[in-house]
């Protein structure tokens, strides 16, 4: 069975910035595949160059971008077009960045159902106010005469889950979905996608920088660091067995309740996330790694270890140094 | 650092209560909210009180009025055993001292490093100039800024040195008090750790008391002695941070504590059980102001708003909640 969706050997520059340099990951049907990692080091650039939305000036080049067996790297923006919001859907952090302030909840779901499908008005507010319901909430009715500046935050995030289910993708892209709502919200929607993926099937490329939510949803992660996955593999492995210095340095710093008592420092990585220029040679993290040597400054392959585990590090077992050292 | 038990509470808060008069659009009459209601509590020298709450519970407001920022509409904040109102500016600035969540918003971006963090003793006036310098350059090094980075202005530092220029300004005054509010919330995991660490030394180190306010509870957790949990303008429950962790009374504490996703492959998303009606502060529920969204509600809830007890447990405000002798 192929990858719904198949990245290989993405890069993007935009201006003087190698915003993605070098990404390989495929989600399939029914799989969450989490992509984690700190600001700045290209989660979104990733999504948005699988949705064809970069910002002016980016250049992209792919080995393969695949969506459902098919190859889109080449494809113009009306074939782009017609997969996002139809086949390929993509929900953003900040709800009021995709939805129009001066139209209804109402008319802006079902513009978007009529967009890709011949259907009566009547049946797609049906749609809607079903789609509604589904995403948990309570007046569906009164919701689709309301605009989005009458609804919480939480609401809101609903709303566009709901508007991207609307014409049954395969594919769903959430970029930090949950960043802005407030833990009990956040649990609520993290839930309620779980659910919906479990009765949809849907594929779901999740982004987001909090390791919480990766070891609750995803089935597989990549962690991503300065525009590359430095790691990657299935949940379960990673948190048992995280093997990259920067994977290992993350959890250490993420407070847990009952496992740090107070007053016991928090681990920590010194340093910060570094901008990246293009034609830059050897690990990125090495400034801020512990266990950097002078190999990690030359090029080193991504290694694949056992139970689909892949490290880019020279400390991947198999990995024995160039020469020169 | 020695506290003698009879010394004055570092800060204490007595029936404080703050109203807002909002307009939601021009021609809508105004809605009062009423952003903190009748909150009292004191803070022991020394010992940090967590403050936790969904957003717009009223978090920023009760910071804002121990800073003197804002103006109780009434109720009473004594700092060090001295009401906060008769003192002089200077004096309050010697005793209390904020940190805020943006840096970049706090900090003056036309200013260097090392002028802002002479503010506070520029506004103290009588302080000679070798004396200043040396007390920036103290407390430059205390929060780990290295002596070039003085001359910098705030665009050229990362956003956690940033934060720990807040930090150094808050400190150089040497003030017994800080305020922190989402100290850490703009920040990467990795950097979070190292404010957090830093903040721990400094109170271990000074003898530092805090009121930190986060809707991180896993942060909370890890620095605080005891925590506030807010709920529409009301502290719902306060105790003993362990104790809240271990053993939460109150529904909507319970509800917050599921709600924390640790990074623990498996487990899943909790069912938070609260439905989707959202807290409005300018629309406070009669009865218990959680009901509409308490899963164990009874009907009493309705009509009937629950009085705070204190207890050997501390302090709960739930019909349901046991006394605890
Ligand atoms: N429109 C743009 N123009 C120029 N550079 C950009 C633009 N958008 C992103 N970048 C740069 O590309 C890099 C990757 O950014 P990206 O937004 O993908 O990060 P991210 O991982 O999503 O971070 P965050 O967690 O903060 O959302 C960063 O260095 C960023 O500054
Ligand atoms: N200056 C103001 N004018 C009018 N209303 C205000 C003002 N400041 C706060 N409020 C209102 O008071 C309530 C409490 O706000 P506050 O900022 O204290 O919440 P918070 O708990 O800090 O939230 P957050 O987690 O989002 O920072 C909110 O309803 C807010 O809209
Ligand atoms: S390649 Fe070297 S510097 Fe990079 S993470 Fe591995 S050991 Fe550290
Ligand atoms: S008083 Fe009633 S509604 Fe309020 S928290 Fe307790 S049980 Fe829930
Ligand atoms: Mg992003
Ligand atoms: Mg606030």
């Amino acid at each position: 069975m192929s990858a719904l969706l198949e990245v290989q050997d993405l890069r993007v520059t935009i201006g003087s910035t190698a915003a993605v340099r070098g990404i390989s990951l495929s989600v399939n049907k029914g799989e969450t595949h989490c992509l984690v990692g700190e600001s700045g080091c290209g989660k979104s650039i990733t999504a948005l160059s699988i949705m064809g939305l970069l910002p002016k000036g980016s250049v992209r080049e792919t080995q393969a971008l695949r969506f459902a067996g098919e190859e889109i790297g080449g494809y113009g923006e009306r074939q782009m077009e017609h997969l996002r919001g139809n086949r390929m859907a993509m929900i953003f952090q900040e709800p009021m960045t995709s939805l129009n302030p001066a139209y209804t909840v109402g008319s802006q779901m079902t513009e978007v159902l009529r967009r890709h499908r011949r259907v009566t008005r009547t049946a797609a507010v049906d749609r809607a106010a079903e789609l509604l319901a589904r995403v948990g909430i309570t007046a569906p009715g009164l919701r689709l005469g309301q605009f989005p500046h009458q609804l919480s935050g939480g609401l809101r995030q609903r709303v566009m889950i709901a508007m991207s289910l609307m014409c049954d993708p395969e594919l769903l892209i959430a970029d930090e979905p949950t960043t802005a709502l407030d833990v009990t919200v956040q649990a609520q929607i993290l839930r309620l996608l779980a659910e919906l993926q479990k009765d949809l099937g849907l594929g779901i490329l999740l982004i987001t920088h909090d390791l919480g939510i990766v070891a609750r949803v995803a089935d597989r992660v990549s962690v991503m660091y300065a525009g590359e996955v430095v790691e990657s593999a299935p949940t379960v492995a990673l948190f048992a067995a995280p093997e990259h210095p920067y994977t290992r340095g993350l959890l250490t710093c993420v407070p847990v309740p009952g496992k740090v008592k107070r007053d016991e420092p928090l681990g920590s990585i010194p340093g910060v996330v570094p901008r990246m220029q293009p034609g830059f040679a050897g690990c990125a993290f090495r400034d801020r790694c512990p266990e950097a040597t002078d190999a990690c400054a030359g090029s080193f392959p991504r290694q694949n270890m056992s139970n689909d585990h892949q490290l880019l590090c020279t400390l991947a077992p198999g990995w024995t140094g160039s020469a020169a050292a | 650092m020695s506290t003698t038990a009879t010394s004055a509470p570092a800060i204490e808060v007595r029936g404080l209560r703050r109203e807002f008069r909002v307009r939601q659009g021009i021609f809508s009459a105004p809605r009062q909210v009423i952003a903190v209601d009748d909150v009292s509590f004191a803070v022991p020298a020394g010992s940090v009180l967590g403050v936790v709450g969904e957003s717009g519970c009223g978090k920023s407001t009760l910071a804002r009025l121990i800073l003197n920022l804002l103006a109780p509409t009434s109720g009473d904040v004594l700092v060090d055993g001295k009401r906060l109102a008769d003192m002089d500016r200077r004096a309050r600035a010697r005793l209390i001292q904020p940190v805020f969540q943006d840096p970049f918003a706090s900090l003056n971006p036309r200013r260097r490093v090392r002028d802002i963090i002479a503010m506070p003793l520029i506004a103290q006036g009588d302080v000679a100039t070798d004396d200043m310098n040396r007390r920036v350059a103290e407390a430059m090094e205390r929060v780990g800024l290295s002596r070039d980075q003085a001359q910098r202005y705030p665009a050229q530092l990362s956003g956690g040195q940033r934060q720990r220029v807040a930090i150094a300004r808050a400190l150089v005054l040497r003030p017994r008090i800080v305020v922190c509010d989402e100290p850490t919330s703009a920040l990467d995991v990795s950097v979070q750790a190292q404010i957090l660490n830093l903040l721990a030394e400094l109170r271990r180190d000074l003898g530092l008391t805090y009121l930190f306010i986060s809707h991180n509870l896993a942060v909370v957790e890890h620095i605080a002695t005891e925590v506030a949990v807010m709920y529409l303008g009301r502290i719902v429950e306060r105790t003993e941070s362990e104790r809240l962790f271990a053993a939460p009374r109150h529904p909507y504490t319970r509800a917050l504590l599921a709600s924390v996703l640790t990074p623990e492959p498996g487990l899943g998303v909790p069912d938070v059980g609260l439905g989707d009606i959202m807290p409005d502060p300018a629309n406070i529920p009669p009865g218990c102001r959680f009901h509409p969204r308490c899963p164990v509600a009874i009907a009493r809830c309705a009509t009937e708003a629950p009085k705070s007890t204190a207890d050997a447990a501390g302090l709960v405000e739930c019909h349901l909640a046991e006394s605890v002798g």
